[in-house]
């Protein structure tokens, strides 16, 4: 994806002090199979930078890969392409003793605070063991230290007895936090380190990470899916989806305003406080893609409400088009489910096989509408060929008769205003509507 | 700041400031060790002869001959000679017995004094790791004090925990259990002799103890058999009777117990540490590693275990592997692989369960080894569980052993093992000699009926929410 001017525009920058750098990172996951798989595309092409001392939040729904994004930065995954680089260096080909010297400089904070810590180790060996791990100091001063650590994330001396079974949910969560301060890093990855906890508690932990961060000079990638969370501590905001970054710029900006469609879906689900206001919230149709399949043009194209159309039917009643693009949805969806036994039996003996049910399926979806004949040609067209078994077939061809550059062409990162904000989507092109202004229509 | 030098102090010291307890439990201690500490001394004699003799060659077995000797010498409280009751009737008392009293008396003092000297060991152990906990041990709480807290409670488990220790020390002080010795009953009965009362000339007279024996066997009839609890005509004290031969079953019973927990704990000991290692290495790297283990162990368990024994022990007979303590070691080694993959099977899941916990993934993102993050974060997760099922496979070869030595084919004699006694009786099951193979056969049955119930305490107190339906570690295994 690194064509355009605003790569250059964002390398030749001065931007302060780059921490880490993060091109066209990839993770795939295969799956073991013997013959030639079909891997899962976890991250699948992410290019950011940190600064020194920002605060980057990561958000997206579960399963986008945002997780994985950071275990890869961890080193705790492999990356299958792409490169990270930590002050300069990459990191992902590391061995040895430069490995061991990365490990000291980044350390990660985890989601569960029940799994994170191993609960037979008392609380001093388990902030202790990143010193003893790297041969640091003296054992004295090493347990000097821990018990420095306890005091620092809030906890007290005497706690170093004690297992991790004897405190609550939040206690632990800042025993995790002084294991990870312990080696002195200057990156930590917090992964979802609140969402775990109470609400009460959760700001108090809060407000522990950004004191630490004052106090150390941290830099944090604090990967989250509470947005109220991420607007209150981050300094920055990245929002993937299927392994890709939409959008990434400045917190304030991007909550007030949103410039990738999928960022303005995603804050539309934030919950408003005050049940009188009157909101039009945008709901998503459908369930993200696969990530062994993905899209072949922009990732949200499946499920983009404000998704460009062909120049043929830009001036197609809206309620139309949407029962197209979820017509489009059931062929992905039968697709992707694998037929059972008896349906396999069923083919092969010749039979009708129950998954076809087009006839039903037609009526249903545009039944009470007013299609156009020319339209219905198609559609009928596609649904002979789902008929008879052959989705593939048919998602093609309405690929090729309905599809847009959205489903043909991978977008771009292009630039949004002037803070550096990136955004993932044709609509910023300029022949196109910019994505607010359609979504205002749509509200309407 | 008092709690930071508080917690600084090494165990030495924290014992120096409060060494009220500490003195007392050794001083306890002291007493009941230096009680035995002959015997301690001759057990250590002992492994070290089993050793030499098993090193072909035997190299430097004189010196520990003369090591052996030297450590016999040592008195010891609980012994033969403090407490001895191989005396004879003189015709108005006893002779050389404890306190002139009945052989059948200072025989069962004896028993009484070493339980009794075992339990107070026992008690003695646990009284000092209770005031461990209580007066020295730095933190106030951990999660093991939940598992010991829980089998405390576990009336099954305690009563498998007792049977247990009475089987142990059965094994452990056999030579001093017996009415009269290894040596003098079985192994050489011809080279030592007896005093007894004889009616006919109304006087003490000397036999062989071989002699002896030919007219004390249990043969079934009336007049040839020696019940458990009698005398025969040599005056000769029998708990448990005699076997067919004449010889004293109590004796062959208790060494028989110290062979077939030897065999048992060693080789469930072997099998434990490599399913357990293995279990780590693949739960750790899984892939691969895991892939080639199941294979293995899937090929090694397609075996029926008894048939791969006798079939083992028939190719390896005359061979001087077969002679190796009596042929234990070859049994032991046998046992060793083909229970590792039982053992690495049953411990498989949970070091898998282990491996996905994010403490792992902590643990390597700040660079910890595999090695150690599999010794420090994986396997204590895992013992436990490895404890349970070698607790209740122990049982299984237990009578896998005495199954093959009924066949024939286990233990060589002379050397004492239950599974042949019960052979050797077998055709007087129906007779007044019932005892020959009833006494073996009911203390198998009650020693692995006390292991599964020690299995099933320690499991219940490891984990209370223990799916106990597990078919593998429910049952006691093996043949």
């Amino acid at each position: 994806m690194s064509t355009t001017s605003t790569e250059e525009e964002r390398s030749t920058e001065a931007r302060g002090d780059t921490i880490l750098e993060v091109n066209d990172l990839k993770t795939y996951y295969e799956d073991g199979g013997f013959l030639g798989s079909n891997p899962v595309k976890a991250v699948d092409g992410v290019s950011f930078d940190i600064q020194r001392g920002e605060t980057l939040g990561l958000v997206g729904e579960s399963g986008c890969g945002k997780s994985t994004l950071g275990r890869t930065l961890m080193r705790l995954e492999e990356a299958t392409a792409g490169e990270v680089k930590l002050n300069g260096t990459d990191i992902t080909t590391l061995s040895g003793s430069d490995l061991k010297q990365f490990r000291k400089d980044v350390q990660m904070v985890f989601q569960d605070p029940d799994s994170s810590l191993n609960e037979r180790m008392t609380v001093g060996e388990i902030v202790r063991e990143p010193l003893d791990v790297h041969d640091w100091k003296t054992p004295s001063e090493r347990r000097e230290r821990v018990r420095e650590l306890l005091e620092t994330v809030g906890l007290q001396e005497q706690h170093y007895y004690r297992y991790p079974h004897q405190f609550s949910g939040g206690q632990r969560q800042r025993i995790g936090i002084a294991r990870a301060l312990a080696l002195e890093p200057e990156f930590i990855i917090l992964d979802e380190p609140v969402s775990a906890l109470d609400v009460s508690v959760q700001a108090k932990i809060l407000n522990l990470l950004e004191d630490l961060q004052n106090e150390f000079g941290l830099t944090y990638l604090f990967i989250a899916h509470d947005l109220a969370v991420v607007r209150h501590i981050c300094d920055r905001v990245a929002v993937m989806y299927l392994g890709n970054m939409m959008e990434i710029g400045p917190a304030d900006e991007m909550f007030d305003q949103p410039a990738n469609p999928y960022t303005h879906a995603l804050l539309s689900s934030i919950p408003e406080p005050d049940p009188t206001i009157e909101r039009d919230r945008i709901t998503l149709r459908g369930t993200p893609p696969s990530p062994r399949d993905p899209p072949a043009g922009c990732p949200f194209s499946t499920r983009c409400p404000v998704k460009i159309r062909p120049e043929a039917y830009r001036d197609m009643d809206p309620e139309l088009w949407e029962r197209i693009e979820v017509f489009r949805e059931v062929l992905r969806e039968r697709s992707r489910a694998d037929p059972s036994l008896s349906d396999r039996v069923r083919k092969l003996l010749g039979r009708e096989s129950h998954r076809a049910g087009m006839d039903e399926i037609i009526p249903e979806l545009f039944g009470e509408l007013d299609v156009p004949s020319s339209v219905m040609t198609h559609i009928r067209e596609a649904a002979d060929y789902a008929e008879n078994d052959d989705e593939d077939a048919a998602q093609t061809y309405l690929h090729e008769e309905f599809g847009s550059v959205c489903d043909h062409e991978r977008p771009d990162q292009l630039t949004v205003g002037n803070r550096g904000r990136l955004s993932l989507c044709h609509r910023h092109e300029p022949e196109y509507e910019e994505p607010a202004a359609v979504f205002e229509t749509l509200v309407q | 700041m008092s709690t930071t030098t508080e917690t600084e102090i090494p165990l030495r010291q924290r014992v120096a400031e409060n060494p009220q307890p500490a003195l007392i439990w050794a001083a306890i201690g002291a007493v009941l060790i230096g009680a035995e500490l002959g015997a301690i001394l001759q057990v250590v004699g002992a492994v070290a002869g089993v050793v030499v003799n098993l090193i072909p060659g035997d190299p430097g077995a004189s010196a520990v001959q003369s090591l052996q000797a030297a450590f016999d010498a040592i008195p010891t409280l609980i012994s033969r000679d403090v407490i001895p009751n191989q005396g004879y009737w003189n015709g108005t008392g006893y002779e050389n017995t404890f306190l002139g009293l009945s052989p059948a008396v200072a025989w069962a003092i004896r028993v009484a004094v070493v339980y009794a000297y075992a339990f107070a060991v026992l008690a003695w152990a646990w009284n000092g790791y209770k005031r461990f906990r209580r007066h020295y041990r730095r933190v106030d709480w951990t999660p093991r004090d939940d598992v010991v807290n829980r089998f405390r409670g576990h009336s099954w488990g305690k009563f498998g925990l007792i049977i247990v220790i009475t089987f142990v020390v059965m094994a452990v002080f056999a030579p001093t259990l017996g009415p009269t010795t290894m040596e003098q009953n079985i192994l050489q009965p011809y080279d030592y002799e007896v005093s007894y009362w004889s009616e006919d000339t109304q006087s003490v007279e000397t036999v062989l103890v071989g002699e002896a024996n030919l007219g004390s066997g249990s043969q079934g009839a009336g007049d040839e058999n020696v019940a458990p609890l009698t005398y025969d005509d040599f005056g000769r004290f029998h708990p448990f009777g005699t076997a067919t031969n004449g010889k004293d079953l109590f004796t062959q019973v208790v060494f028989g117990a110290r062979i077939s927990l030897t065999i048992a704990v060693v080789a469930m000991g072997i099998a434990g540490l490599i399913g357990l290692a293995l279990a780590m290495i693949t739960a750790y790297y899984k892939g691969l590693a895991d892939l080639a283990t199941v294979l293995v162990s899937d090929s090694i368990q397609a075996l029926p275990v008894i048939m791969v024994l006798i079939l083992m022990l028939v190719i390896f007979q005359n061979t001087w592997v077969r002679e190796l303590y009596d042929g234990a070691v070859l049994i032991i080694l046998i046992f060793s692989i083909v229970y590792w993959p039982f053992i690495w099977r049953s411990i498989r899941g949970p070091a898998l369960q282990v491996s996905e916990q994010d403490w792992i993934d902590a643990a390597k993102s700040f660079g910890q080894t595999p090695t150690q993050v599999m010794r420090k974060h994986m396997a204590p997760y895992v013992f436990s569980y490895m404890l349970i099922y070698a607790s209740l496979s122990l049982g299984g070869i237990i009578i896998s052993v005495a199954g093959l030595s009924y066949l024939g084919l286990g233990i060589t004699a002379p050397t004492p093992e239950w599974g042949r006694l019960i052979a050797n009786g077998q055709q007087y099951v129906a007779s007044p000699s019932w005892h020959i193979s009833l006494v073996p056969g009911l203390l198998i049955t009650l020693v692995v009926t006390g292991l599964n119930a020690f299995g099933d305490g320690i499991r219940d107190a490891i984990d209370p929410q223990a799916d106990t339906g597990d078919e593998a570690a429910a049952t006691g295994g093996g043949a």
